[in-house]
């Protein structure tokens, strides 16, 4: 018996999904680096080059980056669809981003229009890469469930803002274009943010939440309902600001948005308290602060709204900004790196050691938890929640507390890097030993 | 020759216990044996290792849980028709 659209050599290599996640925490460091060399003054207002440069290091360089691996290597996996040249398309996409990150961030500091020049087309092309991969592969998914649905309305959402960030880009980097600010940004902002990672967050959740968690399922009325009425929603608030006689649609799309993700949050953090194994986990801490973080971000966006001073303060848009990009988008992701890296490794460890028929000799491969222990994966964790409780303290007073918050987000990122590439090794040297078991034995 | 079931329950178990303990089974099936794993999702990345097993399965809706996959030797048509009743 066979299922149709789902074979091991449909997986791709394990580089291909690994070389976005190992790369993801040093565009980290690189913006901790940013961060202590401009210091306070980066966050004069949201418009600084610094600022700007900073925010793409970790939206394009850490989260970007390593959500682009995982959906090359979900994509077969949950869609049942195999993506076309998997380590061709891996490699191309990898080094565009890597590279059109880098020249954006450096174009902001130095400042550079050819640099911006260079990394609109670069970052043009890599995501234009990864959606014909992606489009190819989910238009002939065999299996049409909530996350198959939550990645094609992601993908729609990344074309969006990345569209809307490559116009911003063309007033920045070509003389003779008018700088489209405000509204075109907030439009960029919110259709990366609330669109592109949450929609893909929200899709993947429903499917890798009970898997991994041991908790109940979703409700249907969610994962039927929740993403596509996020993508309406950010239809309608599109349409409001773009043309001012529907105005009140933004009122409309607003509601949707915050009952909609804050019904995600509260509905994951109960799922989370009924999971059936109460065993400690990492990932399920980073998903905690995650959901916390959302909630807390959502709250105080309807605060804001309420609170004439609030909007009009700058620092508004950056405490916003910040508790959706690290408070929960980050602890999210960095979270599922610790389920992803390990059943990765496991599970190529595993079709080696079927290949070379060696299952039932009385050689394993490591299990999950000796990929990446707990007590090492926790530490981390501390690190970075450290860095969120510090966040909005630090864009409150900045001098001097944007130092200390910087240093303990560059240790989170440190310990990041260390344990992937601390798993990254392992399967290596376990690759060697499977390959040649009597030598080693 | 008549057939025995193994049974394996694995609805309680985390990635990649499940996986990890049916292979395991499935590699220990003597002629005449087929495996009954009782699973909470269905374990689509099990298939192509089975495959590799030499090993054939079915899955169907459990009674206990949502999943019951039924494994047996390819090679071994005893057991396969013990299975299809099963």
């Amino acid at each position: 018996m066979s299922y149709p659209g789902l074979a091991l050599e449909q997986a791709p290599p394990v580089s291909a999904p690994f070389r976005f996640f190992l790369t993801a925490p040093l565009f980290g460091l690189a913006a901790v680096v940013l961060l202590l060399w401009l210091g306070p003054g980066l966050l004069q207002s949201r418009w600084t080059p610094g600022l700007l440069a900073l925010t793409h290091l970790l939206t394009l360089g850490v989260l970007a980056m390593a959500m682009f691996g995982a959906l090359l290597q979900m994509l077969p996996v949950v869609a049942g669809a195999p993506v076309a040249r998997p380590l061709a398309i891996a490699t191309v996409v990898h080094v565009l981003l890597v590279a059109g990150t880098a020249a954006l961030a450096l174009g902001f500091v130095m400042p550079s229009s050819f640099l911006l020049r260079a990394a609109a087309l670069l970052l043009a092309a890599a995501v234009m890469v990864l959606v014909a991969a992606a489009a190819h592969s989910l238009a002939r998914a065999p299996r049409r469930h909530a996350a198959v649905h939550g990645m094609i309305l992601a993908i729609l959402a990344l074309t969006v803002a990345v569209g809307l960030g490559l116009w911003l880009l063309v007033g920045h980097g070509w003389s003779g274009v008018a700088l489209q600010r405000g509204v075109a940004t907030d439009l960029h902002a919110g259709w990366a943010l609330l669109g592109w990672i949450g929609i893909l967050v929200c899709g993947v959740a429903f499917q890798v939440v009970p898997m991994f968690q041991m908790t109940p399922e979703y409700p249907e009325w969610l994962t039927r309902h929740l993403n596509r009425l996020i993508f309406a929603a950010l239809m309608l608030w599109t349409l409001a600001l773009a043309w001012p006689a529907a105005a009140q649609l933004g009122v409309l799309a607003a509601v949707v948005l915050v009952l909609g993700y804050a019904a995600f949050a509260v509905v994951t953090l109960d799922l989370q308290r009924r999971r059936k194994r109460r065993l400690p986990d990492v990932t399920l801490s980073f998903w905690r602060l995650g959901m916390g973080c959302l909630l807390a971000t959502l709250l105080f966006w309807v605060v804001t709204r309420a609170t004439p001073g609030w909007l009009a303060d700058p620092r508004t848009g950056l405490l916003l900004g910040a508790g959706l990009i690290v408070g929960f988008a980050l602890s999210v992701i960095n979270g599922m790196l610790y389920k992803i890296v390990p059943f990765l490794v496991w599970f190529h460890l595993q079709n080696r050691l079927l290949h070379s028929g060696l299952l039932g000799t009385g050689v394993k491969v490591p299990h999950m938890k000796r990929v990446l222990p707990d007590a090492v994966s926790r530490r981390q964790f501390r690190a970075h929640a450290g860095a969120v409780i510090l966040l909005p303290l630090a864009l409150l007073w900045p001098d001097p507390l944007l130092y200390p918050f910087a240093l303990v987000l560059g240790v989170s990122f440190l310990l990041l890097a260390r344990n992937l590439w601390a798993a990254s090794l392992l399967y290596r040297r376990e690759s060697l030993r499977l390959a040649a078991p009597a030598e080693n034995d | 020759m008549s057939a025995r079931e193994r049974r394996l329950d694995v609805s309680g178990l985390e990635p990649c216990e499940p996986l990890e303990r049916t292979l395991a089974a499935a590699g220990e099936l003597v002629p005449g044996e087929f495996l009954r794993v009782l699973h909470r999702r269905e374990p689509f990345p099990l298939y192509p290792m089975l495959e590799q097993l030499g090993c054939a399965w079915r899955c169907q809706p459990g009674s206990t849980t949502s999943f019951e996959v039924l494994i047996w030797r390819g090679d071994d048509p005893v057991a396969a028709a013990a299975a299809a009743d099963a």
